[in-house]
């Protein structure tokens, strides 16, 4: 093979690496490797100026692959290929070496151990390199359209935006009317407006656009293609539909928790769900009756299905400012009204918290519990009352009696099995949709091209899903109005000399991503490249060894193998 | 005009959002962000709630996409100013400040900062530690160029007539760094040595100390730096410049305009001869100057860094014809002759022997004539630097009494107040409102002196009172030599034909470029300005020569900019930003007794040692911030610096107009029961994030009072949020989350110590964050329900804090913590609001910016167009200020398209 000239570059990362691998001692030991002309250490190899020192060794040492030490892929990858790009060396020419996450973090106890791990790790990389080809991005155009699956406010919103940016939207709505939760309210914190009056805009600007095709009692049963360019097959009303679309938004919404029979007594007479109250709130004209019954008094009791110990753990986040909102609403309606409010943390965050100073205001008391002695509800003759032991005064037993309790239940996760395996989507340990990245991407999924919006992927308020179901909708925009996409030409490949088709590569591919076809005179199997993911599953099921992977090829991957079997600092 | 699709107003991880969706969809986007880098506060964390990654990690990649976006153009350091309609698209106005770093040649390598001489705290690690006046703002800045920090010129080099950075050179000298200074000072002026021991130093009034304990010893300071210099290198260590030029120019005069001059021209590679009427060059230094004052080697060494550059001086060569030069192969002329006649009193007797002119009198002195003085009444009349010079000369040679008649009372004297005082510690007798009328000499020889008493009438042109003769109060007294220092005046009669003089008869020049009448001729020092300080007349001759090389090159000189100086910068800026400063007492100057100096001709004062020198410079305040030291110019590799960097201006049309200027931190302050800024082991949770991050001050969590490793840590939520007394109801909603992160991290970094985090309620509300908050409790953080009502300090720097227990009976306790981080919430950034002039952009109770539609649009704003991501418009964190990116991108993209299609 001829001579290559490989740049390595071992990162610092301010301590992250440095304070367990001695990333000096590990440049001084792949110095002289073969190949390698520039070894350097550096502070921050992601930072601009180590990036345009690399473009800088790239051009002007004439490098023809680099490696970078530094942390797991999953951050910098696409980091540092597009450095190679601009640098104009081709991007699968860089090798990136896990020196964070698969060493110094994880060998904090042994320095000279983590170092010694270090260098060969980074041999590897160099053996990667040493035997990597460039590779093309695989181009797939993308259709200006969209799915949307949910049409809810959240589905409404996004299919309105993306229709005003040009792009074509199919909006699938499971019930037979649109509107989700938000149809059901007329009053919605924090600035009253009716979810009712929202939706019937929405819906009227919604059927305004052209763009915009609805189908009801309509769900999506299949779904192939690739990003940019999906077939999806949807049944409406008994009949099933082809359809071509870019990119695919979920926004298919909460549940609310149902407490089980006899959970803070519910079940009993008076025990209504927050929704329930909500609605005897929003429909009773003049003062709050129950049963015909005037409602003097209302227990509240918080965390219903959320912060469990076991089951739900999160907390649903919408609850307390709904309640509280709910609260003064029942102020307004009885003012005499006595309202006590069993919670465990009053989280009315940002501006909400003028909600719960409203509520106090206007009479609402408070008294906390913990979460070792919940509120214990009970009925005598038809009387409803509540035991609870209160933290604000000195853990001291208060007993109400009251006319209703109103279990202030949570968010839980749609049932959605059937979407959810067309889609292959991930799901998180709370249950609702997993996005890719909690912090900067909160509505992307490992599934390119499909997007999750409003509380599918985790509780959220009607202003929250608005905003998220836009930012789902931008995604869509960056993805689509482009025209076309890149994909991973990292795939999987097959020698037709070698190949003798068997069919055992296709069986073993969870994407349908192998095709039979015709070589010379004989069948063999050739990679659809835009399906296949590059997984490999593919390669141990191949009888001759007829499949390699672009990039992670036998001869690269044993190599590598080599490097780190072979003795450290020698 | 610059058109763009759309204008993103802020940096941080919403502006670097909504810009990366913008630009992904295909707009051109400009985004415009104050500071130096991109990344906002997010670059700045530690790790982030609830996954603990790595916030530097997870946010380089997004700066260094948007900084490399080829449809974003990233503006730093740049502020918008206005935004108003423009056929219905809005007109930006953008000032980039001045960096006086050039961008394009800025590599990044830090090697300016290190060299910086000036350290201020450091913003980016929130005052925990200094950074320097030229730096890169943090190691994963975006861009990762230089900047350096000036605050305006400081005072004292403002002062100083021919622009000696003085700042800079006690910056440097306090640094030790006496070699770099004096090549410093010798930017601006040759004559180090002279300017040391002579100058009137004009910067020391101005200097910002000086209000507080006293002014800096600024000239001393250059004493010792020229004496260290000197005593290294006898001779100049350069030569003549190696490119020269063909043309000559010619100096009239060797004092200290004309040698300033001399200097600047001979650098530039003009060949300067220097004319000079006396036996030897220096002018007033030699020949007025008394050498106790300025010893006559100072100059000589002084004389040679003018000489090294190849400037040839004719002695004894008194030029009276400009003409004549110029036909002699002259392309210019510089006329620095100075003012060397004495005025007359114009009363009897003034032509008697014995009567003598100051300037004659310290020339002959100079010159080396004995005077034989001894057992002999010498008077000197006049009140200026000149007659105290005289009258001090007077004594140290021999004579019994000397006495100075002044015809105004002291405070009106135009000499220095410690010259006088010098001058009557050596024994010198003072007649205040007292002048001579006439002197009556014996066979032609002066022997007594009439002299008639004053009284102070009404001001006169020169706003001194006038003196006014009291009649009959005639007295007289026996003298032996008269000295008459009454004034000084050019001797340019040999000119009047060739030049334009004034009435006085000084030369006439313009007083921008210094050319006379004559355009090869330019003219300064004395002989423009009259009897002034050495120090301006080397202005004078520094100017001159700048001028001269432009008339020279052939350039317009009227139109040419000449020395561009920040303005000054304000003493109460200074003070303003002096959180404490330390009471540093100045340094006597140190004399030769008055008994022993008086003998001789010795210099008179004694020099500082070095020990002294570096405690004198430290009591500087940087009050411009940058020193002008020059270092960074001097060790960058690319040339980059550019101290004359102005602020640049600019107009573009853009589409639509997102705001993502974020939010600002709850000053701890406002909170004075907390004791922040008072006690050092209260810190803020900003502070504390540093202190974790891995670009983090010192390798691990110290407390700021004595770098003790805290073990006992307190969280206070709510400080300043959810809190009417400070104006901030509402909940600042990162505050709790953010705490609960630290307290996770602390534990890992601290294994051993408690960390209790004191609430109202836990809002852990988000996706994650419930799970998060029972992670801490079960790592072992401990929580207590109750407001922290006051914080105390104990002698140890350990903390009390008073709280009501509310699970607990709700008793009033105190707990005693060794470091306590106040949870501080954040505010808004409603000064944005002003760059809309025409349309109001409304703002919340909050002052947040307002969100007219919150439900359905939440990026819209009251005004069309104009959109609004992330904190801006109200408390989140970070995953909610990306969707509220999101939904900035969505909604400006659908406005941009509905508006593009109605067209």
């Amino acid at each position: 093979m001829s001579k290559r000239k490989i740049g390595v570059y071992i990162c610092h990362c301010g301590g992250n690496i440095s304070d367990y691998v001695d990333v000096e001692k590990v440049r001084q030991a792949i110095e002289k490797e073969e190949d390698v002309v520039v070894a350097k250490t550096t502070m921050f190899a992601c930072s601009d100026a180590a990036q345009q020192e690399m473009m800088d060794d790239i051009q002007q040492k004439g490098l023809d692959a680099i490696v970078i030490a530094s942390c797991s892929p999953k951050l910098h990858l696409f980091t540092f290929r597009s450095m190679a790009q601009r640098a104009g060396l081709n991007p699968y020419q860089y090798v990136q070496v896990n020196l964070r996450e698969q060493d110094s973090w994880a060998h904090t106890d042994d320095i000279e151990g983590a170092t010694e791990k270090a260098i060969r790790l980074v041999r590897a990389g160099i053996a990667k390199a040493r035997v990597s080809k460039p590779l093309e991005p695989i181009r797939v155009e993308t259709e200006k359209k969209a799915l949307i699956v949910g049409g809810g406010i959240s589905g409404l919103r996004a299919a309105i935006s993306l229709a005003d940016m040009g792009i074509y939207v199919f909006l699938l709505e499971k019930e037979k009317e649109l509107g989700g939760w938000v149809k059901n309210f007329s009053s919605m914190y924090p600035h009253n407006r009716s979810g009712r009056e929202i939706i019937q805009k929405l819906v009227e600007e919604a059927k305004k656009r052209e763009r915009i095709t609805i189908f009801t009692e309509a769900e999506l049963i299949e779904k192939g293609g690739v990003l940019g360019n999906f077939q999806v097959k949807i049944r409406t009303k008994g009949e099933e539909i082809n359809l071509e679309v870019g990119s695919i938004i979920i926004a298919t919404g909460f549940e609310e928790y149902r407490p089980s029979e006899g959970e803070f007594g519910f079940g009993l007479p008076g025990v209504v769900t927050l929704s329930q109250f909500k609605k005897m709130v929003e429909n009773s004209q003049g003062e709050l009756r129950f049963n015909g019954k005037k409602v003097n008094t209302v227990a509240y009791i918080y965390c219903v299905g959320s912060r469990q110990r076991e089951g739900n753990t999160y907390c649903s986040r919408y609850c307390c400012n709904a309640t509280l909102h709910t609260a003064i609403l029942a102020s307004r309606l009885s003012p005499s009204i006595r309202q006590f409010h069993l919670y465990r943390d009053i989280r009315t965050y940002g501006k909400n918290e003028l909600l719960y100073e409203e509520a106090s205001k206007l009479g609402s008391v408070f008294l906390k519990w913990s979460e070792d002695q919940p509120p214990e509800v009970s009925s005598q003759n038809g009387h409803l009352r509540v035991r609870v032991k209160d933290l604000l005064t000195d853990g001291e037993e208060v007993e109400i009696d009251t006319d209703l309790v109103v279990l202030v239940t949570g968010m839980v996760p749609r049932d959605n099995q059937a979407l959810t395996e067309v889609l292959k989507l991930p799901i998180g340990r709370d249950g609702f949709y997993n996005e890719i990245h909690p912090k900067l991407r909160p509505v992307e999924t490992v599934i390119d091209g499909v997007y999750i919006a409003g509380a599918s992927q985790g509780p959220k308020n009607s202003y929250e899903a608005v905003a998220s179901s836009l930012a789902a909708a931008s995604k869509v925009a960056t993805l689509v109005l482009k025209g076309f996409a890149e994909l991973e030409p990292q795939v999987a490949t097959v020698d037709p000399e070698k190949c003798e088709w068997c069919g055992l590569c296709l069986e073993a591919c969870p994407y349908n991503a192998f095709e039979k076809v015709k070589h010379g005179d004989k069948e063999v199997a050739k990679v659809v490249e835009a399906l296949c993911k590059g997984c490999g599953g593919c390669v141990p099921a191949c009888p001759v060894d007829a499949i390699d992977v672009k990039g992670y090829e036998d001869a690269t991957i044993k190599s590598m193998i080599e490097e780190l079997l072979a003795g450290g600092e020698g | 005009m610059k058109k763009y699709d759309v204008l993103v107003i802020g940096a941080g991880i919403a502006g670097m959002e909504t810009s990366l969706n913008l630009g992904d969809m295909g707009y051109k986007v400009l985004l415009v962000e104050k500071t130096p880098s991109v990344g906002g506060k997010m670059i700045l964390l530690s790790k982030v709630f609830p996954t603990l990654d790595c916030a530097s990690c997870i946010s380089t990649p997004k700066m260094a996409a948007t900084a490399h976006h080829p449809n974003i153009t990233l503006l730093t350091s740049s502020e918008v100013e206005e935004v108003a309609r423009k056929n219905g698209n809005f007109r930006a106005r953008i000032k980039r400040r001045a960096v006086f770093v050039d961008p394009a040649k800025c590599t990044g390598c830090q090697e300016c900062e290190f060299a910086c001489t000036v350290a201020v705290p450091d913003e980016y690690n929130f005052g925990l530690v200094a950074r320097r006046a030229a730096h890169i703002p943090f190691p994963q800045a975006v861009p990762k160029k230089a900047v350096i920090e000036r605050a305006g010129t400081s005072p004292c080099s403002f002062a100083c007539p021919t622009y000696i950075k003085a700042h800079g050179y006690i910056a440097l000298a306090r640094a030790g760094r006496f070699e770099q200074a004096f090549h410093l000072i010798m930017e601006d002026a040759p004559l180090v040595g002279t300017l040391g021991r002579a100058c009137y130093a004009p910067c020391e009034d101005e200097c910002t100390r000086g209000s507080l304990e006293g002014p800096l010893p600024i000239r001393r300071i250059k004493r010792f730096i020229a004496d260290y210099y000197y005593s290294r290198h006898p001779e100049p260590e350069y030569g003549p410049p190696e490119e020269k030029k063909d043309q000559k120019v010619a100096v009239v005069g060797s004092g200290p305009a004309g040698l300033s001059a001399a200097y600047f021209l001979a650098q530039k590679g003009y060949r300067v001869v220097i004319f000079e009427a006396q036996k030897e060059p220096g002018g007033m230094l030699r020949y007025a100057l008394p050498s106790f004052r300025l010893p006559k080697d100072v100059v000589e060494r002084d004389i040679k860094n003018i000489t090294a550059l190849g400037v040839e001086i004719k002695a004894s060569t008194r030029v009276e014809s400009l003409r004549e030069l110029r036909e002699k192969g002259f392309d210019a002329v510089f006329l620095a002759i100075g003012t060397w006649e004495g005025r007359k009193m114009g009363i009897p007797g003034e032509e008697l022997e014995g009567v003598e002119d100051s300037i004659e009198f310290l020339k002959e002195v100079n010159s080396g004539r004995e005077y034989e003085l001894s057992g002999k009444r010498v008077l000197v009349v006049g009140g200026g630097n000149v007659a105290i010079d005289s009258a001090r000369v007077a004594l140290r040679l021999g004579a019994k009494e000397v006495i100075v008649q002044y015809r105004r009372s002291r405070k009106e004297m135009p000499a220095f107040d410690w010259e006088v005082t010098d001058a009557e510690e050596e024994g010198v007798k003072f007649q205040y409102l007292k002048a001579p009328v006439r002197f009556i000499g014996e066979s032609g020889r002066v022997k007594q002196v009439e002299s008639i008493k004053m009284r102070l009438g009404e001001p006169d042109e020169s706003g001194r009172r006038k003196p006014i003769p009291i009649e009959g109060s005639q007295e007289r007294m026996d003298v032996d030599l008269v000295i008459l220092a009454i004034g000084l005046k050019p001797a340019t009669s040999p000119f009047a034909s060739e030049l334009e003089l004034n009435k006085n008869g000084t030369v006439k020049v313009n007083s921008k470029t210094l050319q006379t009448s004559l355009p090869y001729v330019f003219a300064g020092g004395d002989v423009v300005t009259g009897p002034s300080m050495i120090v301006e007349a080397m202005g004078q001759g520094k100017r001159a020569a700048f001028f001269i090389d432009l008339f020279l090159q052939g350039k317009d000189l009227e139109s040419a900019e000449y020395e561009y100086k920040l303005p000054k910068v304000s003493r109460e800026e200074v003070l303003s930003r002096q959180l404490t400063h330390s009471k540093l007492p100045p340094l006597e100057r140190k004399m030769v007794p008055p008994s022993e100096r008086v003998k001789d001709f010795r210099e008179e004062e004694l020099p500082m040692s070095e020990e002294e020198v570096l405690y004198a410079s430290s009591r500087c305040l940087d009050c411009g911030i940058c020193s002008e030291c020059h270092e960074c110019v001097r060790v960058c590799p690319a040339d980059a610096i550019d101290f004359n960097q102005k602020p640049v201006k600019m107009d573009v049309e853009v589409d639509a107009v997102v705001l993502s200027q974020g939010f600002k931190l709850f000053p701890a302050e406002k909170k004075p029961q907390y004791g922040f800024g008072r006690f050092p082991n209260v810190i803020n949770a900003m502070q504390m994030d540093r202190l974790l991050a891995p670009t983090r001050p010192y390798n691990t969590v110290l407390r700021p009072s004595d770098g003790k490793v805290p073990d006992n840590i307190a969280y206070v939520l709510c400080t300043g949020s959810r809190d009417r007394t400070v104006g901030n109801p509402i909940c600042s909603q990162i505050c709790c989350m953010y705490s609960l992160k630290q307290a996770q991290l602390l534990m890992g970094a601290l294994p051993l110590a408690d960390i209790t985090i004191y609430y109202m309620d836990l809002r852990a509300f988000g996706k994650g964050y419930e799970e998060f908050l029972q992670q801490a409790k079960d790592m072992g953080v401990q929580f207590v329900k109750g407001r922290i009502a006051k914080i105390e300090q104990k002698e140890n720097g350990n903390l009390l804090l008073h709280y009501e227990d509310i699970e607990n009976g709700g008793i009033k306790k105190v707990a005693e913590h060794d470091l306590v981080v106040l949870s501080v919430g954040i505010l808004p950034n409603p000064e944005i609001a002003k760059i809309f002039k025409e349309e109001k952009l409304e703002l919340d109770q909050f002052f947040y910016i307002k969100q007219v539609d919150e439900d359905l649009s939440p990026a819209r704003t009251s005004i069309e167009g104009v959109f609004v991501a992330g904190t801006a418009a109200g408390p989140k964190d970070i995953p909610d200020s990306i969707l509220t990116a999101g939904a900035a991108s969505a909604e400006v993209a659908a406005y941009i398209e509905s508006r593009r299609r109605a067209k």
